[in-house]
C-alpha cells in the first residue's frame, strides 16, 4: 500500500495516487482506519478540484441529540464520472451509508471509499481499463 | 503570340473572366498537389488517437484505491527510479528530505506543502503521470494534452532548441522531436530545474541548468504507448537515470474534461505551509 511505498519510493516522474489527489497529500487521512457513516444526505457539491458529501450522520446511541455533520471528500468530477456517478447521483434527503478513511486531525471528515444510495446498491462502479 | 491571338479573338471582358479561370485552374492544381503531399506526409504518421492514463492507474476501484496490478506498477517505476546524485545534490537531497521528515514528524495530521503550488499543471516530467491524455500527431508538431490542464508541444518540422539567450525554465520547457519509424524521439530542455520525488509526502529536489530529458515514444501495442526515457544532468547526477513509463489507453470514457479549476470549491486550503481540511 502507499505507506510502504513511500518509504523506498524515489520517483522522478511523477506525482503518485489519483489524479486528482496530485493536488494535495492523501496523509491527512489515516488510511489504516475505516469509519462507517450512516446518515443523510444533506448537500452533494459536484465541483472540482474534488467532489464532497454533507452528510448528517445521527447518533444511534442518541436520537435526541442534533445530527453530527460531516464533510467527506471524493476524486474530481472526472474521476467519479469515469466511475458511474453523475452529478445527480445523490440528492438532498438521500439516506446513505458511507465509508471513509477519517480525517487524522478529529474532525468529522474523511476521504470517501465506497457510498450505498437510498436502494441499497453501491454507487458507481470500478474504473475500466484495457488491461 | 498566343495572348495577341486571344485578344483578336475575343472581347477585353471575356478575357479578363478567362484569364481569372486559367490563374485559378494553376492554383488548385498547385493546392491539390500541395495537399496531396500533406495528406502523404500525416498517412506517414502513426495513429495515437485515443484517451490514455498512467497504466497504473488501471482499474482503480470505486474509493480512489489502486488495483493490485497498478499497485505493483507504482513499486516498479519506484525502483527503477534511483538518482545518482553528485555529492553537492546528495546534500541538498539529504537536507530538504530531513525538513520534510521533521515537518511531516512535528504533524501527521496536517502534511506540509512540499509541492509546487498544486492547482497549476504539475511541470514536465511529473505532467505524464496524472489525469487522461490525448496525442495529436501532424507533421509539424505532436501535442499532448493533459486533463491536468497542460499542454506539451514537441516540434517535428526540423527546427532545433532556440538559443540559450532566448530560454528560461517553464512548465513544460522546450521540445523538438523526430521520426524513428513510428518511434518519436524527443529532446527536452529548459525545464523547471528540479525533479519531484516521492517519498514522504513528495518534494522537490533542485537540479541543474544542465537537466536535458530525452524520450522515446512508440506504441507497443493498439492499447499501451512506451516512453523510454533518459534523463541527464552532468551538475547534479553522477549518471543518467534510464526508465520506462507506459500508457494504457482507456476503454470506458470518451471525453477529456479539465480538473484544476481549484478556485471553485478548494476546502483544503494550505495554512502556515500546512494542508487543512474544511469539513463544514
Amino acid at each position: 500500500m502507499r505507506s510502504t511505498f513511500r518509504i523506498s519510493a524515489v520517483a522522478v516522474l511523477g506525482f503518485v495516487g489519483t489524479s486528482a489527489f496530485a493536488h494535495h497529500s492523501r496523509a491527512m487521512f489515516d488510511q489504516t482506519k475505516q469509519v462507517e457513516l450512516v446518515g443523510t444526505v444533506k448537500d452533494f457539491q459536484w465541483t472540482n478540484p474534488h467532489c464532497w458529501i454533507q452528510v448528517l450522520v445521527p447518533n444511534p446511541g442518541d436520537p435526541s441529540a442534533p445530527p453530527v455533520e460531516w464533510g467527506v471528500e471524493m476524486g474530481a468530477p472526472v474521476e467519479l464520472m469515469r466511475k458511474g456517478w453523475k452529478p445527480g447521483s445523490l440528492n438532498p434527503g438521500d439516506k446513505v451509508t458511507i465509508v471513509v478513511n477519517p480525517l487524522r486531525d478529529g474532525q468529522h471528515g474523511g476521504l470517501v471509499l465506497s457510498v450505498t444510495g437510498p436502494d441499497g446498491k453501491i454507487i458507481g462502479r470500478p474504473a475500466v481499463t484495457t488491461q | 503570340m498566343i495572348a495577341n491571338l486571344i485578344r483578336r479573338i475575343l472581347p477585353r471582358g471575356l478575357l479578363a473572366i478567362a484569364m481569372v479561370l486559367i490563374a485559378g485552374c494553376l492554383f488548385l492544381t498547385r493546392a491539390q498537389t500541395s495537399s496531396k503531399g500533406r495528406v502523404e506526409a500525416f498517412a506517414r504518421l502513426p495513429d495515437w488517437s485515443g484517451i490514455w492514463e498512467l497504466d497504473a492507474f488501471v482499474g482503480q476501484a470505486d474509493g480512489q484505491q489502486f488495483s493490485a496490478d497498478g499497485q505493483r506498477r507504482l513499486k516498479y517505476y519506484a525502483a527503477a527510479l534511483r538518482p545518482s546524485f553528485t555529492p553537492e545534490y546528495q546534500a541538498r537531497y539529504d537536507e530538504i528530505q530531513k525538513k520534510v521528515e521533521a515537518a511531516v514528524a512535528a504533524d501527521p495530521a496536517h502534511p506540509p506543502v512540499t509541492h509546487q503550488p498544486l492547482c497549476d499543471p504539475p511541470a514536465f516530467p511529473a505532467i505524464l503521470t496524472p489525469g487522461m491524455f490525448q496525442w495529436r500527431v501532424t507533421p509539424e508538431e505532436t501535442t499532448f494534452i493533459s486533463t491536468v490542464g497542460a499542454v506539451r508541444h514537441i516540434y517535428t518540422d526540423g527546427r532545433s532548441h532556440p538559443p540559450k539567450d532566448e530560454l528560461w525554465p517553464t512548465l513544460m520547457g522546450d521540445s523538438i522531436g523526430h521520426w524513428e519509424g513510428d518511434t518519436l524521439v524527443v529532446d527536452t530542455i529548459a525545464t523547471k530545474r528540479r525533479l519531484y520525488m516521492s517519498e514522504l509526502s513528495g518534494f522537490f529536489v533542485p537540479m541543474s541548468d544542465q537537466l536535458h530529458f530525452i524520450e522515446r515514444i512508440r506504441m507497443i501495442n493498439p492499447d499501451r504507448m512506451q516512453i523510454d526515457y533518459t534523463v541527464e544532468d552532468p551538475v547534479a547526477l553522477t549518471k543518467p537515470i534510464h526508465a520506462t513509463i507506459i500508457h494504457a489507453r482507456v476503454t470506458d470514457f470518451n471525453r477529456m474534461i479539465e480538473e484544476t479549476d481549484c478556485e471553485e470549491n478548494e476546502r483544503d486550503p494550505i495554512v502556515n505551509g500546512r494542508f487543512t481540511t474544511v469539513v463544514k
